[in-house]
């Protein structure tokens, strides 16, 4: 086993290094949805399809949530520089606070939607199908 | 152990990465990495030669255990080592066509897709279960054709080293030939595209001819921007989560599922469901055309 600890601790050097890097040259920016266009095409990868028919851009871009013809509600949330699709629970109560949306079952979740956020209140969210396993490659 | 071309390319992985970065940052093109994401592709790759260590030793034991029983005895000869690169790549197809295919497989390999980033780190988010799914399994036909093990493994970390380059944005397409015959940036990027029209296309690893042949292949078109990822996105960097989610996920399943379809969460497709709640991504793709051809028909 000679020389498999030295390698060993020369990669985790060498990962370290490399995401310090990563840090410091500035790739830690949060992702920011540049048009409603975008944010339609993402919510339309969203398992078992999604076509948004009413749809919120948050006013930085920096999240977005949709309605669908069916009234299931979805958002999409962002993760590093780019964005996941969440569906809304069923039921899941929608308030609004000084502009900003607030979805009961992600805290952590705010959409500065301004006057428009009024809009979204009240909103009773349809179930999704069952999608919590992953589905497919890609 | 035999030698393990793959040790030697470690330094350069790591200076090619380096070029990526410093490539994306004077472009401008700033969402090619971040930096968490690339924290969890390269934990994820420096843990899989950890169980490449613990399990490498076994994988030869069966391949040298297979060549014995092997009738024919190929050995050293020089035309051997194309021959020998040449059907290991047809082997890697059917593998990876196989870890796209079968949920068994998948939860090993899924952990190589779940980045939403499509730069050289994410090359290198490989499997740690990968001898616990039995992928060896793949490679003991070139043991049994008399191939020697020493040569199948070198061979197969050359294909992994050829495999990296091809994470990449920056190449966007080579020459026409060299497009048709090899496993290139752009097919690659197809690959690992979550775009309805581009799932489970271009299994192959370092010759494209194998999608061609074997009607996989599907050539990137530039129609709309490729997103990159897995269907069901992680939305988390946790290590342990990306690595071990699908073997979850799918043991759930399993458990939950009526007696008489417990099997069929492990060997049937990826979304596969018993009661139709779930997509695959043939149902996907479907479902796709059905609504591109409902718009061009209005």
């Amino acid at each position: 086993m000679d020389g498999v600890a030295p390698q060993f601790l020369g990669s985790l050097l060498a990962v370290a290094a490399l995401v310090a890097l990563t840090y410091i040259m500035g790739f830690r920016q949060a992702g920011k949805l540049e048009s409603e266009a975008e944010a339609r095409e993402l919510f339309r990868l969203a398992p078992g399809g999604f076509e948004p028919a009413d749809l919120a851009l948050d006013h930085d871009g920096a999240a977005a949530i949709a309605r669908d013809e069916q009234g299931r509600v979805a958002v999409l949330v962002p993760h590093g520089n780019q964005f996941v699709v969440r569906p809304v629970k069923g039921g899941a109560a929608i308030t609004a606070r000084g502009g900003s949306l607030l979805i009961a079952d992600m805290p952590r979740l705010r959409l500065h939607l301004g006057d428009n956020a009024r809009h979204w209140v009240g909103t009773r969210a349809r179930g999704w199908a069952t999608t919590d396993s992953n589905a497919n490659s890609g | 152990m035999p030698f393990d071309p793959v040790a030697y390319a470690i330094p350069v992985f790591v200076a090619m990465i380096l070029g990526e970065l410093i490539w994306s940052r004077r472009t401008g093109a700033g969402h090619a990495y971040e930096w968490r994401d690339t924290g969890t592709s390269l934990a994820i790759g420096l843990g899989s030669t950890i169980a490449g260590a613990l399990t490498g030793g076994l994988t030869v034991a069966l391949l040298v255990a297979t060549h014995d029983i092997s009738p024919f005895a190929i050995g050293w000869v020089w035309w051997a080592w194309p021959l020998c690169f040449v059907l290991d790549d047809l082997a890697y197809y059917v593998f990876h066509r196989s870890a796209h295919r079968v949920r068994w497989f998948w939860a090993s390999h899924v952990n190589h897709h779940s980045s939403q980033h499509y730069n050289l780190s994410t090359a290198l988010r490989q499997s740690w279960t990968g001898f616990f799914a039995l992928s060896f399994i793949f490679r003991l036909p070139l043991a049994l054709a008399g191939f020697e093990p020493g040569m199948i493994l070198v061979c197969a970390g050359l294909n992994l080293i050829y495999q990296f380059w091809i994470h990449t944005e920056v190449v966007k397409r080579l020459p026409r030939w060299f497009e048709a015959v090899m496993n290139t940036p752009s097919h690659h990027r197809v690959h690992h595209a979550v775009n309805a029209r581009y799932l489970d296309r271009n299994y192959a690893g370092t010759f494209i001819v194998w999608d061609r042949m074997f009607g996989t292949f599907a050539a990137e078109d530039g129609e709309d921007r490729i997103r990159y990822g897995i269907v069901n996105q992680l939305g988390t960097f946790n290590l342990a989560y990306a690595v071990f989610h699908e073997w979850l996920g799918m043991a759930r399943d399993v458990w939950h599922a009526p007696w008489r379809h417990k099997l069929s969460y492990l060997w049937r497709v990826p979304g596969w469901s018993h009661d139709g709640s779930r997509e695959t991504s043939d149902m996907i793709r479907q479902r796709w055309q059905r609504s591109r051809s409902s718009q061009d028909s209005q």
